[in-house]
């Protein structure tokens, strides 16, 4: 063998042991399935696409999982991991699938909204790729995925994103975004006919609320807050009210911009008859300024730049030595998501929503959030739901 | 998959052949070989749809 | 945790000198400081060393449909130029306005943005246009120096200028600010710089050929070209962009990319000359090979800082500066940024600089306009300095690379006072935006 194929070889070699190594991992992530345990309230479990054929087969396709109650009343949508990689969501989506009862009206709870997304891995921001929440029978291990929806799905990018129908224009990348997609298009790109399904599921099932949960920076100024439109503000008020005097957290309200289209709180509001709310909470992973990003980040969000910045009035949120636990980012929405159809149902009595058995916010503290997820191995097998 | 999205997967394997292609014919810059390879490596794990 | 992350940038620093030292390219220089990183990374297990090559890889993904817009456009314009039909319109400007010096020059400058203000990218317009621009440049009497100087500037505007700027939708995307309303306060700028610089830098003839002569030295056109030839092609790119704007859910989403490859095709089919497609394209890939590889790694060396928290670090400091040092400061901080990182600066310390702007009541879309101008002039800073290099390669310029770089100062200057006025005065000029609306 000459001198040139030597080093060629060693160079194919080197090359080509990093892509397989990683290329091994891409793929456990992208084909991992998280199993979900249908909880004593769960009545029944269907695909969004049966909302929008179009979506059928494709991998956007996701579970949706209905709680009904015994007595007829107003309905209840939670949509969680919009953006897969603001992971409180779909912990506390999760809470309620595998905990409520309902005893009056329905929830229906989409935990994976963009499934694609949350297969997907954020180049350059160096995410872990899966993060454990420690349980009583071990620990629970979740995909952590991205903003936008994997490339592997829904390729090519326009090299500006025209937002459907008003023309907005959006970067390319919001191509891929499920919060800057609403209300979508049947035959749209793949992330419009997500938003499309779930704009049709609302409005065939007729969904009185509907809750999305996010999380973001904590040197964003949208952060730890209720957005709503016009006609959900009463209620978010009073929510936000409430919570900080009986629970004692800060939410406050931010009005959703009429101009600021393709958001779920403006869409959802202008194209159904739902009462759309978005939760963020505060997700110190997320922000710039951070040390390494590590799971412990994740979870536990202390850090100390973090804390400097806040010191320096750089922050939108309160930020102390304890940061902001993932704990806390659930128990906030879990408390939130049940005091909104408290204040629907109050002014609603026809359609009012009755929820038990989901812990709140002092609770989910006290106990960590993995306490409340069943243990799949010792779970009916019919009750496993993977997605 | 959309017709579309099966010519990007075309335009991909045509840039990783030109690639391969580069990296055959260079006979002396060890420097050059790594970059194609390096280069290279984005484009197979997408073509066999890994990320 | 400081000293941990300031240990691991020094290990960064280190083996980027010693590769250097070793005489690596810079491309391979910027992998050994990303592979360093991760490894020193890895004893706080951050990355975790089994993650680590999927760190390094990931990376290379950041700038994937960028790499394939670089290639799919330099293999269109390079079958435009194979075919005659940038030496077509180069000599017509010069015949048609060899005597009204301004007007070339303006026309040259328009040449020369067209194709970074599309694809975003300065390298674009250098690749595409550049060589036959620096040859009409040239012609014109302006030496070879200046010539570079405004290649590289102009090129640097073009990445900058409407529709496609990369650096603001980076930050946009990043800080929820929708990328709309940035034609005028991007556009106006880089018309105004732009026409300073080529008046500027080529004002002076410094000789004294005549307009026979320098036809007869200009690269023969072959017989069957004609105008036609040279615009159908151009017809079709803009055609499918306009297309895609005025109907957009008429059509499915083609992306730039297959934009540029029908257009290729077009030129491929209308050329006068036959043209050896594989192997013309094998020979753009390789020229592009340095700018890719700098997309691959520098994706890769982004990630690596970021997961190591080197970053986080970065981005703290530049955060907590005090207003004025601050301002001051991203007079250097936002070029140097650019010249390790390319758009990774961007990200970096963009995107939480323009929160902060925001937050202290400054105009964010303006504000980014201002700073995206500022940017591009880092293109031509070590490390990577990948316009500059280019822009040395294209215009044949043989003096040093420190030479070319002094002969630009005078617009840097300029550019970077206008950027960093627009910042100050964002709010003020917010009607620019509206205008746009
Ligand atoms: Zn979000």
């Amino acid at each position: 063998m000459s001198r040139e194929w030597i080093q060629k070889s060693l160079l194919i070699c080197i090359v080509m042991t990093i892509t397989i190594l990683s290329g091994v991992q891409f793929y456990r992530h992208r084909h991992f399935q998280l199993p979900i345990v249908a909880g004593p309230g769960v009545t029944k479990v269907t695909m969004l696409s049966d909302y929008c054929q179009s979506l059928k087969g494709t991998p956007a396709d996701t579970r949706v999982f209905f709680m009904e109650g015994a007595e007829e009343g107003g309905k209840t949508l939670i949509i969680a991991n919009t953006h897969s990689n603001e992971p409180a969501a779909i912990l506390a989506a999760l809470i309620f699938i595998e905990n409520a009862m309902v005893d009056r009206g329905s929830l229906i709870v989409i935990p994976q909204f963009n499934n694609s997304g949350s297969r997907n891995t954020k180049p350059g921001d160096g995410y872990v790729l899966f993060f454990d929440i420690p349980t009583e029978w071990g620990s629970k291990r979740f995909r952590m995925g991205n903003r936008n929806a994997a490339p592997l799905d829904q390729w090519p990018d326009p090299d500006v994103y025209v937002h459907y129908p008003d023309k907005k224009l959006f970067s390319f990348l919001d191509a891929r975004n499920t919060n800057r997609t609403w209300p979508g298009r049947e035959n749209g790109l793949l992330m419009e006919k997500v938003t499309f399904a779930a704009m049709e599921l609302m409005r065939t099932e007729g969904v009185d609320v509907a809750i999305d949960i996010h999380g973001a920076e904590t040197m964003f100024p949208v952060t730890n807050c209720i957005v709503a439109p016009k006609k959900a503000m009463r209620i978010a008020t009073i929510t936000s009210m409430i919570v900080n005097a009986r629970e004692g957290f800060e939410n406050h309200v931010e009005p959703s911009p009429k101009s600021f289209r393709g958001l779920s709180h403006r869409e959802i509001g202008d194209f159904s008859e739902t009462m759309p709310f978005l939760l963020e909470a505060p997700l110190p992973f997320l922000d710039q300024p951070t040390g390494p990003k590590t799971e412990a980040l994740l979870l536990d969000g202390k850090d100390p730049f973090l804390l400097s910045l806040s010191k320096q009035k750089k922050l939108f949120v309160p930020y102390d030595s304890t940061g902001w636990s993932m704990e806390k980012r659930v128990g906030q929405h879990c408390s939130v998501i049940l005091e909104l159809m408290n204040q629907f149902s109050r002014r609603n009595r026809e359609r009012s929503i009755i929820v038990s058995q989901v812990p709140k916010y002092a609770e989910i503290i006290e106990r960590g959030v993995g306490f409340y997820y069943k243990d799949p191995d010792k779970a009916d097998r019919e009750r496993i739901y993977y997605n | 998959m959309p017709f579309i999205t099966i010519l990007y997967y075309g335009i991909s394997i045509f840039i990783a052949a030109m690639l391969i292609w580069n990296f055959v014919k260079e006979k002396h810059d060890t420097q050059k070989m790594a970059l194609c390879l390096i280069v290279l490596i984005p484009f197979l794990l997408r073509i066999f749809r890994i990320r | 945790m400081y000293l941990q992350i300031g240990l691991i940038l020094l290990i960064m620093v280190l083996a980027y000198g010693l590769a250097k030292w070793k005489n690596l390219s810079v491309e391979l220089c910027m992998a050994s400081s990303a592979v360093a990183g991760g490894l020193a990374g890895a004893f706080i297990k951050a990355p975790p060393l089994i993650q680590l090559a999927r760190h390094l890889v990931e990376g290379t993904f950041t700038y994937l449909d960028v790499m394939l817009v670089f290639v799919t456009a330099t293999i269109f314009i390079k079958i435009i130029t194979e075919s005659g039909g940038v030496d077509y319109v180069v000599r017509g400007i010069i015949t048609a306005f060899f005597n009204m010096r301004i007007v070339a020059l303006l026309m040259l400058m328009i040449v020369l943005l067209i194709p970074g203000a599309l694809t975003g990218a300065g390298s674009v317009s250098i690749l595409t246009v550049g060589a036959p621009c620096a040859m009409a440049l040239g012609y014109l009497g302006i030496s070879k120096k200046r010539v570079a100087a405004i290649l590289f500037i102009i090129a640097g505007l073009s990445a900058a200028a409407p529709p496609v700027n990369i650096w603001a939708m980076i930050i946009s995307a990043g800080t929820a600010i929708p990328y709309v309303g940035f034609e005028f306060p991007l556009g106006i700028p880089v018309l105004i710089l732009g026409t300073f610089t080529v008046l500027f830098l080529g004002w002076k003839r410094e000789n004294n050929m005549e307009l026979a002569e320098v036809l007869s030295r200009m690269p023969t056109i072959p017989e069957k070209m004609n105008a036609w030839r040279v615009a159908l092609p151009f017809m079709t790119f803009f055609g499918l962009i306009a297309i895609s704007r005025i109907w957009p859910f008429a059509l499915p989403v083609m992306g730039l990319p297959l934009q540029f490859s029908i257009a290729a095709l077009v030129a491929l089919l209308v050329s006068p000359k036959r043209i050896n497609f594989l192997v013309l394209s094998r020979d753009t890939v390789k020229l592009l090979l340095p700018l890719l590889a700098t997309m691959a790694i520098v994706g890769s060396l982004q990630q690596i800082m970021t997961v190591t928290g080197v970053r986080g670090l970065i981005s703290y400091t530049v955060i907590s500066m005090p207003l004025i040092v601050l301002y001051i400061s991203l007079i250097f901080i936002i070029p140097i940024s650019e010249g390790i990182l390319t758009y990774g600066g961007a990200a970096i310390i963009g995107i939480p600089l323009v929160w902060f702007l925001d937050s202290i009541g400054l105009h964010a879309t303006v504000a980014i306009a201002g700073l995206s101008l500022i940017w591009p002039l880092g293109d031509g800073l070590p490390p990577t300095a990948l316009i500059g290099r280019l822009t040395v390669i294209m215009s044949d310029y043989k003096g040093s690379y420190t030479s070319f770089l002094k002969a630009t100062w005078v617009p840097w200057v300029l550019i970077t006072i206008t950027g960093i006025l627009m910042i100050l005065f964002s709010a003020k000029l917010s009607f620019l935006v509206e205008w746009g609306m």
